[in-house]
């Protein structure tokens, strides 16, 4: 099981990369961008990915949409602090199947990180 | 520019959100004054404009000791001095409580508001010049991993 953080902010990632711990995931890749996402996910497969959306480069529902345009099809999990409806309506039509508003308590995402593993694994 | 004092609430539960959630403990805020940013040697203070329907700004400002200690509290960490790692999560703290209080001014029927990335500014001296006529909110508050200040000021296109 592989997963890959992308946030533009490191402490965030760290945060996250404690909460895929938390989840029994700890084989972790990171990015700081949605170019550097959208670059790893060509040279790796991954089983998860979570995906800021504000970020310099490109941003992260772009992201989305890049690596969907590419085929891949791993579940995608948006942490963001972008909570308006629109927006959330927007990621899941960008192809992302789960959604994490910012601030979030660490047991909240890795419920969200089991739920969407576990709908992946059918 | 049109700053109306309930516009300041959204952030301060932003900042109660923060505050139990990520950092698990609880801020209590102080009276609402009026007051824009300065200097201060021993804050270090991160700052985010708001652009779209609502314009203007938002800052925190921390002592360092508060700062050290929600970085420690956050990534359970020692950390004794501001480093990248401290600048990085203070930028990251007004992104989520300028995050979280557009999207409670956005509403339902109107367009989002959207967000700069975060600066951080911290040492000894800078000044930071704001239209002429800004009208600064400034809420202090207080918590178990220290004070620190919230200031505020926008206009949105509902003022006209």
């Amino acid at each position: 099981m592989r997963a890959l953080v992308v946030d533009d902010s490191a402490v965030m990632r760290k945060v996250l990369i404690g909460a895929l711990g938390r989840a029994n995931i700890t084989d972790v890749d990171q990015a700081a961008d949605g170019v550097e996402a959208v670059s790893a996910t060509e040279s790796q497969d991954y089983d998860l990915i979570l995906m800021d959306w504000n970020m310099p480069n490109m941003l992260g529902i772009d992201a989305v949409r890049k690596i969907r345009e590419n085929g891949k099809t791993m579940p995608i999990i948006m942490v963001t602090t972008e909570a308006e409806k629109s927006r959330v309506i927007d990621a899941l039509k960008a192809g992302a199947q789960n959604y994490v508003i910012k601030p979030f308590e660490p047991a909240t995402i890795v419920t969200k990180i089991q739920d969407v593993l576990a709908k992946a694994a059918g | 520019m049109g700053m109306k004092i309930e516009y300041v609430n959204p952030f301060i539960e932003s900042t109660y959100d923060l505050f139990s959630t990520m950092l698990e403990c609880k801020a209590v805020r102080g009276d609402i004054g009026v007051g824009a940013p300065k200097a201060n040697p021993r804050d270090v203070m991160a700052l985010i404009g708001l652009s779209g329907m609502a314009r203007g700004m938002v800052t925190l400002s921390f002592p360092v000791e508060t700062a050290l200690n929600m970085v420690n509290r956050l990534l359970s960490t020692e950390i004794s001095t501001v480093d990248d790692t401290v600048s990085d999560a203070i930028a990251e703290m007004v992104n989520i409580v300028a995050g979280g209080a557009k999207s409670k001014l956005s509403g339902h029927d109107r367009p989002p508001i959207d967000l700069s990335l975060p600066t951080v500014l911290r040492g000894n001296s800078f000044n930071v010049d704001y239209p002429s006529g800004s009208v600064w909110l400034e809420v202090p508050f207080d918590s178990d991993l220290g004070s620190f200040t919230l200031r505020v000021t926008f206009d949105m296109d509902d003022d006209k």
